[in-house]
């Protein structure tokens, strides 16, 4: 029998600190990749602060910011860009967690949150409002929320739990994805054009009009969810093992895996029922944070700062590039996949893996 | 390992053979009987009674113009389009699941359906295309384009041909060509009318006239699936195996999903997007059969045909006098179906054979 020294177990990009009886692991690459990562996304927010479609100038923007320029200036950038640019950061946040826990529990790098069924059931809400009112308008925010939990939930319920790697989740996921969007699609073939143009544009993924009276509720619900994902991602770090294992250094599986899927369906649903289906951040987010924080963690701040980078950067881009602004969800698309790819291309010189 | 087993010539066949030929038989003949159905069976004035005449060749009843026109012209070209669309579908879902071995690898990976969604925008939109043939050349032209670049990209650099990669490149391009599509229908509020009702996907409409040149790909791409069954099934022992056996897994790979591009842009160019067949028929399939190839390709192709036929005629009668798209019939079928195949028992097995 050899003797196990501190030395042997810590895992090699990692220092540990010790102060009496605790203990805790430092992850120097993930520290280091948080570090790079702030700085950038502070300048990212500038930028969208900052980027304007109106023509607005630079002098102008900073002037409706401190609120010494004309009244007009103040609210477009203080009442209008502030709130939208913060409620993105938010579901940029909420939808690189939710990516990074539903990839850690599928142990697949494709499994995103709209397996579950969120995107369908936000969509069916806001379409359901908008056959069901007379004016044929979208109606209120929270209905977006509430149908990408609600459609979540009966996935999870159909399926009768996390299940064995979350496997049978996703199986039923697709079912009843396909079954909602059919409802969707068979409601919208029968509406009108302005109804239809107006959901469309919900559906592709925008932030635009979105002010503090979702962004307070959104705050809110982050500070509860945020935290709880972060400690679920730490248990989650047991699952790279096998079961077994992971069984007998004493973790409850079966609760992990619950409470993850939970905290999954609930930041995805309110992020993709506030800002639409904005494609690919939940699927790349946590790519990019393994990327940086190495292959031995389960990157749940790194998602979330890499989710709200992107998010940052399509914001400002979408209003710069073309001659009519776009919504954040088409240059998400549009961008994302050429990235991904280069991302995927690269070989990442630190694991030798591609 | 039976694959190899039953190479020793001479041996009784194993003892599940017999299921699968009923199955098969049953299928086979299943098809004729549901395509008089949908011959007799339509909206309109044309009773059944009226189309029976007609076929069996009554002289009154051939002497009928708009018995004619709705038997021959309206009828005919739908059954014949459901049964291509239909074994198109059930080829490529088969082909792609083995050859990813992701028993839940769906057609549109590949970025075939998102391909042709663009196509379909573009033509409508700057070139004026508004007639069916018109979209179904559009479609095939950009599901082949899309499916080519994917293909390419995943045949390059280190890792080339692994399942991973091609499945990871098609998801990206598809999220860029579902951008670019949402860019192109933010700024035509005319092209987004016209697509919502191509993107739900439907049979009716359809001419014999386009259907014609679509059989020879159609048919090349069968034979290609048929060909590569016994390929497939040395990859289904995994990677280094089937290398050990002579083949080469990286370009069968490749061979096979060209196949599956040319099956799945002739099924959109007639029908538009259609989800879940190609997934849903496969997965009956491997029910019946097992892990054997050439069966489990034929018997997918069975079923999506007897399937696609059914539902296009319940499309005709559910809500009588209008139609339903058929798309929309599959995933309210199929989106419960899938729910409960997953929660069967036979679910781990059959994901397990793939």
């Amino acid at each position: 029998m050899t003797e196990v020294t501190s030395r042997d177990v810590t895992p090699p990009d990692s220092t540990v600190l010790r102060t009496g009886g605790l203990s805790w692991l430092f992850p120097r690459r993930g520290a280091l990749a948080v570090a790079v990562l702030v700085p950038l996304l502070l300048v990212l927010i500038a930028l969208a602060v900052l980027a304007s479609s109106t023509g607005m100038s630079l002098s102008q923007t900073l002037s409706g910011l401190l609120g010494t320029g004309d009244a007009g200036t103040v609210m477009i950038v203080r009442d209008f860009r502030l709130p939208r640019i913060f409620v993105g950061l938010m579901v940029g946040a909420a939808l690189g967690i939710a990516g990074c826990l539903t990839q850690t529990l599928a142990g697949n790098r494709l499994a995103t949150p709209d397996l579950v069924g969120v995107n369908e059931g936000a969509t069916a809400a806001v379409v359901a409002s908008a056959a069901g009112s007379a004016t044929g308008m979208v109606g209120d925010w929270w209905l977006g929320p509430l149908g990408a939990v609600a459609a979540a939930v009966l996935v999870v319920l159909c399926a009768g739990g996390a299940g064995a790697a979350g496997y049978r989740v996703l199986v039923v996921g697709i079912g009843v994805s396909t079954f909602i969007g059919a409802v969707s699609d068979l409601i919208m073939s029968r509406e009108n054009d302005n109804t239809a143009g107006g959901v469309f544009l919900w559906a592709v993924g925008s932030l635009n009009g979105r002010d503090w009276n979702v962004g307070t509720p959104l705050l809110i619900a982050l500070l509860f969810l945020v935290p709880l994902s972060l400690a679920a991602g730490h248990r989650l770090q047991l699952l790279r093992f096998d079961d077994d294992m992971a069984a007998s250094l004493g973790v409850d599986l079966r609760r992990i895996r619950s409470a993850a899927l939970a905290l999954a369906v609930a930041l995805a649903g309110t992020a993709v029922g506030v800002g639409g289906p904005i494609a690919f951040v939940a699927l790349a987010a946590p790519i990019l944070a393994q990327r940086l924080a190495g292959p031995t963690r389960v990157p749940v701040l790194g998602s979330a700062l890499t989710g709200v980078a992107l998010i940052a950067a399509a914001d400002a881009l979408g209003r710069v590039v073309a001659p009519v602004e776009l919504p954040v969800g088409v240059v998400t698309s549009v961008l994302g996949g050429p990235f991904l790819l280069w991302v995927l291309f690269r070989p990442d010189r630190t694991t030798g893996k591609a | 390992m039976r694959a190899i087993d039953r190479a020793g010539s001479g041996r009784p066949l194993p003892s599940e053979t017999r299921p699968v030929l009923l199955a098969t038989a049953g299928l086979v003949l299943l098809l004729p009987a549901l395509a008089l159905l949908s011959l007799l069976i339509g909206t309109g004035s044309s009773s059944v009674g009226g189309a029976w005449d007609y076929l069996v060749g009554d002289p009154a009843a051939r002497a009928d113009a708009q018995l004619r026109l709705a038997v021959m012209d309206v009828r005919l070209p739908r059954t014949l389009a459901a049964v291509l669309v239909g074994a198109c579908l059930g080829t490529a879902g088969c082909l792609l699941q083995a050859a990813t071995r992701n028993p839940l690898a769906e057609t549109g990976l590949l970025g075939v359906n998102s391909g042709a969604a663009f196509a379909v925008v573009l033509g409508l939109t700057y070139f004026g295309a508004s007639s069916s043939a018109a979209l179904m050349v559009w479609a095939l032209l950009g599901g082949m384009t899309a499916s080519a670049v994917v293909l390419l990209l995943a045949a390059s650099g280190r890792a080339a041909g692994s399942p991973l990669r091609l499945v990871l490149v098609g998801s990206a391009l598809g999220a860029t060509f579902h951008g670019l599509t949402s860019y192109v229908l933010l700024g035509t509020r005319s092209t987004y009318d016209t697509y919502r009702y191509w993107t739900i996907g439907s049979l009716a409409g359809v001419e014999t006239a386009g259907l014609l040149p679509l059989l020879p790909l159609a048919a090349l791409g069968l034979l290609v699936a048929l060909g590569s069954a016994r390929p497939l099934s040395a990859l289904g022992l995994g990677d280094d195996i089937a290398r050990s056996l002579g083949h080469h897994p990286g370009r069968i790979r490749l061979i096979v999903a060209g196949a599956v591009s040319l099956l799945v842009g002739c099924a959109v160019a007639v029908a538009g997007p259609i989800a879940f067949l190609g997934l849903l028929a496969p997965y009956a399939a491997r029910a019946l059969t097992g892990a054997r190839m050439a069966p489990q390709l034929v018997l997918s192709a069975l079923i999506a045909a007897d399937v696609m036929i059914l539902a296009d005629i319940l499309a005709r009668i559910v809500i009588r006098p209008w139609e339903t798209p058929v798309s929309v019939l599959l995933a309210f079928v199929g989106g419960p179906l899938l729910v409960w195949i997953a929660r069967s028992s036979r679910l781990s097995t059959a994901g397990a054979a793939a």
